[in-house]
């Protein structure tokens, strides 16, 4: 981590106060902060939950999690893929930045 | 023990310590880690790192049938990147406190947001 | 490391086609189409109006979706192919 600097000239903006503009993407998690969201996981897994918490790797904590996860199974005999969901629930969840796909807040239309 | 989060105030990437010191919190909490390769295990949360590695004592794999070269294991330290997951027990989680840290990191900024990120 | 000035740099073209319908596809397969919000050092990407599409099929809406870039601690789940679309 040590080997990434900052551009020299670029001089650290002054931290910006809470605003609902999103000018950068983690500003679309951050206003989603208390509110249920979609995370799409690697190996066809999704959560439904409350974000409590995030960090720049995408950690997030999760409260009143449904994880969906999709199985296709091979028939043995007809070779037909069969699609089937797996549906688990968890309280609380802390759930690993490296294994985000997507993100996405509740709508605000 | 004191239950709560505290980011000394001028760290570069602050980014590393929400979920430190959010585990640090668990330490004594029964916990179980779901790895990226399914195993899961229970046990009580011992300690935690800044990468995120986990040491757990009084372990049980979830599916002892599918594992059973696990049953004599009695504790355990799991790397960080192979975690999938981590079952809280809700309780034990000031949600509140969580989501102002998190915003409270959300402030600081990060290299990603100045922009020129060089690699020398 | 000084970019001359007057060649357009990726960083460039990504700031002009901020506000215009893209395309993102990630390594999996998986397209996304939707109208590019902002993007950041690693590559994280904001869309609005985003659809998903696999193997040709419409699978999903989103009215705002974070899309997780390339970043310096992992390796990615996304490579970012990121082209105007008509």
């Amino acid at each position: 981590m040590s080997d990434v600097v900052p551009a020299p000239t670029t001089a650290v903006p002054a931290p910006a106060p809470e605003t609902n503009a999103v000018e950068e993407p983690l500003d679309l998690v951050r206003l989603s902060l208390d509110e249920r969201i979609y995370v799409k996981l690697r190996g066809d897994r999704e959560l439904r939950g409350k974000l409590h918490a995030y960090d720049g790797h995408l950690n997030m904590v999760l409260g009143d999690v449904e994880e969906t996860i999709t199985v296709v199974d091979i028939n043995e005999e007809t070779y037909e893929e069969v699609i089937r969901t797996v549906k688990r629930n968890s309280e609380m969840l802390f759930v690993r930045g490296d294994g985000v796909i997507l993100v996405s807040p509740p709508s605000r239309a | 023990m004191v239950r709560s989060l505290h980011f000394p105030s001028k760290t570069p990437s602050v980014s590393r310590f929400l979920f430190y010191s959010f585990f640090k919190t668990l330490v004594g909490q029964q916990v179980t880690v779901e790895l990226k390769n399914d195993l899961a295990i229970t046990g009580v949360l011992i300690s935690v790192d800044q990468f995120l590695n986990i040491k757990l004592d009084e372990i049980k794999v979830v599916d002892e049938a599918r594992y059973p070269h696990m049953i004599p294991v009695k504790n355990c330290f799991i790397r960080g990147s192979v975690v999938r997951y981590v079952q809280l027990p809700a309780q034990a989680v000031d949600t509140a406190l969580l989501q102002d840290a998190a915003r409270r990191e959300a402030q600081q900024p990060t290299t990603a947001q100045q922009g020129n990120v060089r690699v020398k | 490391m000084e970019q001359p000035s007057q060649t357009r740099s990726p960083t460039d073209f990504l700031n002009s086609v901020i506000g215009r319908r893209v395309l993102v596809k990630l390594n999996s397969g998986v397209d996304y189409k939707g109208v590019l919000a902002c993007l950041d050092g690693y590559m994280n990407i904001a869309l609005e109006q985003t659809e998903e599409w696999v193997n040709g099929q419409l699978k999903n809406r989103y009215g705002d979706a974070f899309i997780r870039g390339n970043n310096c601690y992992t390796s990615a789940p996304t490579r970012l192919a990121c082209h105007r679309t008509a």
